[in-house]
């Protein structure tokens, strides 16, 4: 009886894929396990990355909306020189009777005209000047500092829209009442405010004055909420003694991830201290890099360990499998050969644990999402933020193959070594 | 066929090395199989027959001298081309049943088929068709581990023919079983020499199944120390079996 011709091309791969599946299927308790590391790891990840990037994104988001993209401070960064700086190495003299800092407030010189060239850039959306200090209110007996912002309404708005978290009263009355005060909702519960209460507010050098609490806001950002104020821009200044000052230029960029570039470029355009977002929240910023380098960790750990699951497995079943190979090496199969069987292996359990770890992930996050936890430090939130990127489950499985590919190396390798005739010697004695 | 289908010169094969004194299993063994024999090789434990037995099998590469087989000089071939070789012209029965135990008998024997690139169908027809030939057609769908002794030496030979080898190696094939297995594993070997003119050596310690072949060659301390052929052998010469 002949047997039949060999026809097919892709048979090498094809039996591979076969003994490899079997085999694989023979032993589910071992190679189970070794997938549950993986999925362990895949899961890991997309929870802890789920959790991360949406507190992160939240509060990068929370940050955008109520604030600058880019602030242009008073801060000349080319001061004229000293007197005595500008004299150096020829004559002069000068008696200085007491050298004392200058009393002259700094301020933003020109500012319509330094607002007017800003909008000009291509990548700013709007720009407002505005002037903001600290004042003392007092209400019912308590007296509170604020950050006090004097702003013009309209434009502000196109900066960063406050307008819009009003919680109470209305913002836009604060365009037409000159003595008119818009308070975050922290501000209000520490004093008791409410819309229609008049407040005393003083700031050294200036004139106190009464103002009314036209709106009452919440940005969910307790940072502003519990500490900023808004009034019209004539009445900050007159408060805060600093008449027809413009102490801040605030920007509102087409794409934020502009701005460390662009508050570069004003600075060397106009001369002033320029501020991105970025450099304002660096320490938060820079404090969530360490977090994500943390988790990274972490779920290198983890993942590592469901490595070496994988490994400790198939070196186990390599080694028990020594009569298996020599048998699949006896009747043809190549070292080769015997080198893709496990690390097919490998790579079907990482994939399997991967797959099932992309699964139980999504799961976790909806799960997490619905979780109640009250949220209110950097931001204020009932759930769990969770941002979900379908670049998690992409990257699980990824890591997971690399993983079961590297962790099976060894195994595999040792595999493909097993001479035939060393198994066939033991065995006969 | 005049041409041998077997043909070692000065085969020597030397175990140990580093650290070890070297030690001498085979010591220039020259012997000629012709296509469709069916030889014995005898000899007491350790006298070097399996080591012969592997190297013939392309398991194992001689130290010295030459191995040709089929036509083939094995001893050039690497790695990859003995793995080729030994898939496509020789088939294998070992002592112990070596079958795979994830596999069921008829997945254990069309495997080295599946190997060479026949198409599943065609290589899943042709087992069944070699198992019916050996009477196991009804066991094709057990495991390994739910056969008798017997019943898995001869689901090896079956693997062993399937692939329609030139040359069929068989190391101790009745050595683990009982009289009457044995012996019922011995007739097939003995029907394929004679009803397919298979060429088959087989490694042996029993002297009443060595005496039913067609030739025997005793080794001692890796040497050919007796080699005789039959010319009347007790069961009926091949047709196309050696000629005296």
């Amino acid at each position: 009886m002949k047997a039949p011709a060999p026809r097919e091309r892709a048979f090498g791969a094809r039996t591979v894929l076969f003994v490899a599946l079997r085999q694989l299927w023979d032993r589910k308790l071992l190679n189970g396990i070794a997938v549950g590391g993986v999925t362990l790891g895949v899961l890991t990840l997309i929870a802890m990355s789920g959790i991360m990037q949406g507190f992160q994104e939240k509060f990068t988001r929370s940050i955008l909306k109520i604030s600058p993209h880019v602030i242009l401070y008073d801060t000349e960064l080319r001061p004229e020189a000293p007197l005595l700086a500008r004299h150096r190495g020829g004559f002069v003299a000068a008696r200085v009777a007491h050298a004392s800092p200058s009393e002259r407030q700094a301020r933003i010189k020109r500012p319509d005209e330094v607002v007017r060239a800003l909008r000009q850039l291509p990548e700013v959306e709007a720009a407002a000047g505005s002037l903001a200090g600290m004042v003392l209110i007092e209400y019912g007996g308590k007296t509170r500092s604020i950050d006090l912002r004097g702003i013009e309404l309209a434009q502000q708005e196109k900066v960063t829209p406050v307008s819009q978290y009003t919680v109470s009263g209305s913002f836009s009355t604060l365009a037409i009442a000159s003595d008119g005060l818009a308070v975050g909702s922290g501000v209000a519960q520490d004093l008791g405010l409410k819309v229609g209460d008049v407040v005393h507010a003083a700031a050294p050098g200036g004139q106190p004055m009464d103002l009314k609490v036209v709106a009452i806001y919440e940005a969910g950002v307790p940072p502003v909420d519990k500490a900023r104020a808004y009034a019209l821009l004539r009445t900050a200044q007159t408060l805060l003694g600093r008449p027809d000052t413009i102490g801040r230029i605030e920007v509102r960029l087409r794409d934020p991830d502009d701005a460390f570039r662009v508050s570069a470029r004003v600075e060397r355009i106009f001369g002033y201290d320029a501020e991105s977002w970025q450099e304002a929240n660096a320490n938060f910023l820079g404090l969530f890099e360490m977090q994500n380098m943390i988790v990274s960790f972490v779920i290198g750990a983890i993942l590592l360990v469901g490595g070496f699951g994988i490994l400790a497995v198939q070196i186990m079943i390599v080694l028990s499998k020594q009569r298996d190979i020599a048998i699949l090496r006896s009747v043809g199969f190549r070292r080769h050969d015997i080198l893709r069987i496990f690390l097919l292996q490998g790579v079907i359990v990482a994939l399997v644990g991967g797959l099932l770890g992309d699964g139980l992930g999504k799961i976790a996050l909806l799960q997490l999402a619905k979780l109640k936890v009250h949220v209110e430090g950097l931001v204020k939130s009932d759930t769990f933020l969770i941002y979900e990127d379908p670049a998690f489950y992409v990257w699980g499985v990824l890591f997971a193959l690399v993983v079961g590919v590297v962790a099976s190396l060894v195994p595999a390798w040792r595999g493909s070594k097993v001479e035939p005739v060393d198994v066939l010697r033991g065995q006969i004695g | 066929m005049t041409e041998p289908i077997v043909e070692t010169r000065g085969v020597s094969r030397t175990l140990g090395g580093a650290g070890v004194a070297p030690q001498t299993i085979l010591d220039d063994v020259t012997i000629d199989v012709p296509r469709g024999q069916f030889v014995a090789l005898t000899g007491a434990s350790g006298s070097g027959k399996s080591t012969l037995l592997y190297l013939l099998g392309a398991l194992d590469r001689p130290t010295s001298g030459s191995i040709r087989l089929d036509g083939v000089e094995i001893s050039e071939l690497d790695d990859d081309g003995r793995a080729e070789f030994r898939n496509e012209r020789l088939g294998f029965v070992f002592q112990f049943h070596f079958l795979l135990p994830e596999f069921n008998v008829l997945e254990n024997v069309f495997l080295p088929m599946l190997r060479r690139g026949v198409p599943r169908v065609e290589a899943e027809e042709h087992a069944y068709d070699v198992l019916a030939l050996l009477g196991l057609a009804d066991l094709w769908k057990r495991r390994p581990g739910q056969l008798s002794g017997g019943q898995q030496q001869r689901v090896s030979i079956a693997r062993a023919v399937a692939n329609d080898p030139a040359i069929i190696l068989a190391d101790e094939p009745t050595g683990n079983l009982d009289s009457k297995n044995g012996a019922l594993v011995f007739d097939v070997f003995a029907e394929l020499a004679r009803a397919q003119g298979r060429t088959i050596v087989m490694v042996t310690h029993d002297a009443s199944f060595a005496e039913r072949t067609d030739r025997q060659i005793v080794l001692k301390d890796g040497r050919v120390v007796d080699d005789h052929t039959r010319s009347a052998p007790p069961r009926a010469a091949p047709a196309n079996g050696p000629q005296g």
